[in-house]
């Protein structure tokens, strides 16, 4: 049962689950408490669960721990929006300001594998201006990391990844061909394709994260996608390509020992102003494990949280806070959408929800605002829908079951848009405390003139788009937003970022960051594969760095 | 069934009746110092009916399982399963036929089938181009296959061609159309092959040649079809085109075992048989390739044949 997962530590006594296998188990490597490994990761998903594979594999001693429980996809996820809520984060937090965030099943795990055991599979690259907005596009923040080598790790990450995708897209530079041919369209992704038609712009299908043909590698097998739709809830076939079926799997082969139902507290800092571990809590108690090196990769709430709650005397504002930015500058990405009714039946929740795409508005610059968008097809379960016609249409009773009445039918295109940077959105600890007696997060979050004007915008293309296939009943859900970025910003200078361009903390240089909190934009893309490549660069430039002596006590 | 397949039987049965003519030409095997050509003549066409019928098997079951999938919510889905079962019959028919002369019966069978290979091929086009994209490679994947409904053709031009080299008379060089038949039939197996070994590059393709077996059969057809074709136009062949054509059908019968594994990794492998003998690859697929080569290697015997004089 499910629940085992969340009662006990399962990776313990030298063994851990075999998630691509019934039943099975295998080998872990175990350190001690009191043992110095070369990496402590805290969190397991597209940041701390690649990085575990791929430090673990260049035969540096990993320690990744994840709060969450390590589940069996196979065998305990089921077709069951309720039950699966287990996946989220839905531990207490705050959320306050001009427009609260919605917490959890858009932008929060709770698993081993993180966030990707949920993601929509999603699979897209900046736009390479992007990099380089504020120089460029004249908004946000450079990142410091230029677009020609971001797009090399990219196509690493699609490559590990085997991302199913279009045999040419449409917007930006030419790029290789995806491992694995796109997938079927299904019905609501040939509705956004004849949108696009019809309104003149470029659509395509979406480079995905769900395997369109079998995968053998030394781990094990995953089977072909079977379009069973409950992807944001957790593939039960393994043909999801997550940290949880690829990255750690390939971690605990390489030697990597992956501990579950770890919440780690604090991070601990020596006399020297070094970190030295992290304090964890398992399996009822609080413990401590020694480690050169401490990697953060919990996401841009739960980073900047470990790390303002790891204050201490020597540093009163949280760890690797100099430049007090800490939390600061935290981005969402707007996510509106639009519906319709089709009168043929549409079942838009077959196969994954995001099968088709249209980029168009990404890479268009003749806007009254900054930033882009983008728009996906959508498949919303059941209950998701009710919340939906609950919270756009104000539904309830009888007219709610009269709705729903009409889930075959409905069509809709949902936006993913980039938010602006700004410092006043930001976490901070609130008073309350969670269950394991630490400050939670307090999230504020107000969306700026340009994030509204882009969501305006973005509806009335959407309209238009749904409008376009002869939908009837159309209307907006102009409130909701799903990706987070920012809270650790990365850069080029210790004013202005609290990380260098490879996650190392400008104040602490044996702390690293590595998740989508490094964002200094977040762009109008889903965030997972930036944060993949983001994580095989950063072990690459981990592996150099040990190679010439630059890492803290450690050296290949 | 439907008013095509009754159509077809309709078509059937007077040609049956017409056949009656033609049969007074047909002959038993000859006797004396023709009695070994008479035998390589039927022996050739048998095998060549041969060679049809085993394309037509696979069309059978494989169109079968697809239009199934496809809920026949068209009903010309049914018309390749009508064809292709009466092509299985007139093959049939022919590989128990040991006389001379071409049967009006299995000509027009055979005639139709490549008629309705065309016409099928003509409707796949249509379903693409009637897709959102139109001719884009989604569609070219997932909407109704290009190829599919050409298998039928091929498998009414090989049986046409049984039948054209049945009706040689011993004593006479064999010729179709007046060209030497096995030069002819080679070079329409080459190009029939060069056809369907398209057609499973773009299925594997579409896979990602995921697994390396998954080149064989854009890799040995094409290499057997230019053997084939060497030998049409030069009317000769050395052992190399035979093992290589031999080798081909045998890696036809192979792929079905190829294919049974493909659909064992499926979600649920043969257990949940049900949906997997759907979304694997298809089991009947491969043995197009047999028959295709069958009909090489009775087109390579007919060649050695005209050689030897």
């Amino acid at each position: 049962m499910w629940s085992d997962a969340l009662n006990a530590p399962r990776a313990r006594d030298g063994k851990a689950p075999d998630v691509l296998h019934q039943g099975g188990w295998v080998e872990m490597r175990e350190y001690r408490d009191t043992e110095e490994v070369d990496f402590v990761i805290v969190g397991t998903g597209a940041g701390g669960g690649t990085l575990a594979a791929r430090l673990a594999e260049q035969g540096f001693s990993v320690v990744a721990m994840d709060a969450g429980g390590w589940f069996r996809p196979i065998e305990e996820f089921a077709s069951d929006e309720t039950a699966q809520e287990m996946i989220y984060w839905n531990d207490h937090r705050v959320t306050d300001g001009a427009n609260p965030l919605t917490m959890g099943g858009n932008n929060s795990g709770k698993a081993i594998g993180g966030s990707t055991v949920h993601y929509a599979m999603v699979a897209l690259r900046f736009r390479p201006e992007w990099f380089k907005s504020r120089t460029l596009l004249g908004y946000g923040a450079d990142w410091p990391i230029d677009w020609r080598e971001m797009w090399h790790w990219y196509a690493e990450a699609e490559r590990q990844l085997s991302i199913a995708g279009p045999l040419s897209y449409p917007w930006g530079p030419k790029r290789g061909r995806y491992p694995f041919r796109a997938h079927e369209l299904n019905g609501a992704a040939k509705l956004l394709a004849e949108g696009a038609q019809k309104t003149g712009i470029e659509w395509t299908e979406t480079p995905l994260a769900t395997l369109s043909a079998p995968y053998r590698d030394a781990n094990g097998t995953s089977p072909p996608c079977v379009y069973r739709g409950f992807c944001r809830f957790g593939c039960s076939t393994n043909a999801k390509r997550s940290s949880l079926t690829v990255f750690i799997p390939r971690a605990l082969a390489a030697g990597a020992e992956v501990r579950d139902l770890a919440m780690v507290g604090k991070i601990e800092t020596g006399p020297d102003g070094r970190a030295t571990g992290v304090h964890y809590h398992r399996d009822g108690e609080w413990r401590f494990q020694k480690a050169k090196n401490v990697i953060v990769a919990g996401y841009a709430v739960e980073t900047p949280r470990l790390l303002l709650n790891s204050a201490n005397d020597r540093f009163p504002d949280g760890l690797a806070n100099s430049s007090g930015l800490v939390g600061k500058n935290l981005m969402t990405q707007s996510n509106s959408a639009v519906w319709g009714r089709m009168d043929t039946p549409v079942r838009s929740y077959k196969g994954p929800p995001s099968l088709a795409i249209s980029e168009h508005w990404n890479y268009d610059d003749n806007n009254d605002f900054h930033g882009g968008y983008l728009w996906l097809g959508q498949g919303p379960m059941p209950i998701e829908w009710a919340g939906v016609l609950t919270g756009a249409k104000g539904l309830w009773g009888d007219a709610l079951r009269e709705e729903m009445r009409d889930y075959n039918h409905m069509v809709g295109v949902k936006m993913v848009g980039e938010t602006l940077p700004n410092e006043a959105n930001r976490v901070t600890l609130a008073d309350d405390v969670d269950q394991y007696g630490l400050k939670v997060a307090r999230i504020t979050f107000s969306y700026g003139d340009n994030d509204k004007a882009m969501i305006d915008h973005a509806l009335q293309q959407m309209r238009a788009s749904i409008d376009a296939v002869d939908a009837s009943d159309i209307f907006d859900q102009p409130d909701d937003n799903c990706h987070l970025g920012g809270t650790i910003r990365m850069g080029d200078d210790p004013t202005t970022s609290v990380v260098n361009a490879d996650g190392r903390s400008w104040d602490i240089p044996n702390l690293w960051v590595c998740d989508g909190s490094l964002f200094p934009t977040v762009g109008g893309v889903n965030p997972s594969l930036t944060i993949y490549a983001l994580a095989l660069r950063m072990a690459d430039r981990i592996g150099e760095m040990s190679k010439r002596g630059e890492l803290y006590r450690c050296r290949m | 069934m439907t008013r095509i397949a009754r159509l077809i039987a309709i078509a059937a049965t007077t040609a049956l009746t017409l056949s009656k003519k033609r049969q007074l030409q047909r002959s038993p095997a000859a006797t004396g110092a023709l009695v070994g050509q008479s035998r390589t003549i039927v022996t050739a066409a048998r095998r060549l009916n041969r060679a049809s019928g085993m394309i037509a098997g696979s069309v059978l079951i494989d169109s079968a399982m697809e239009h199934y999938r496809g809920n026949f919510s068209n009903r010309a889905m049914w018309t390749p399963l009508a064809t292709a079962a009466m092509t299985i019959g007139a093959s049939a028919h022919g590989l128990g036929d040991r006389q001379h002369g071409a049967h009006t019966v299995r000509d027009t069978i055979y005639s139709t089938a490549g008629a309705v290979g065309l016409v099928g091929t003509a409707f796949h086009i249509y379903n693409i181009t009637k897709q959102v994209g139109g001719l884009s490679w989604q569609n070219l994947f997932y909407a109704a296959p290009l190829g599919a409904p050409a298998a039928i053709t091929l498998s009414g031009i090989t049986g046409f061609l049984a039948e054209r080299v049945r009706h040689n008379r011993p004593g006479t060089p064999e010729l179709i159309f007046g060209y030497p038949a096995g030069q002819v039939v080679a070079g329409g197996t080459a190009l029939s092959l060069l056809a369907t070994s398209a057609e499973a590059g773009l299925l594997h393709f579409r896979g990602a040649f995921h697994n390396p077996a998954m080149l064989l059969p854009v890799t040995m057809p094409p290499i057997s079809a230019a053997l084939l074709l060497r030998a049409a136009l030069t009317g000769s062949a050395g052992r190399m085109t035979t093992y290589f054509v031999g080798a081909t059908a045998a890696m036809g019968l192979a792929g079905v075992v190829f294919h049974a594994y493909g659909v064992s990794r499926n979600k649920g492998g043969f257990k949940n048989w049900r949906q997997t003998l759907f979304a694997g690859p298809p089991l009947p697929a491969p043995p197009s390739f047999t028959g295709l080569a069958l009909a090489g290697l009775s087109a390579l015997s007919l060649i050695r044949r005209a050689r030897r004089g």
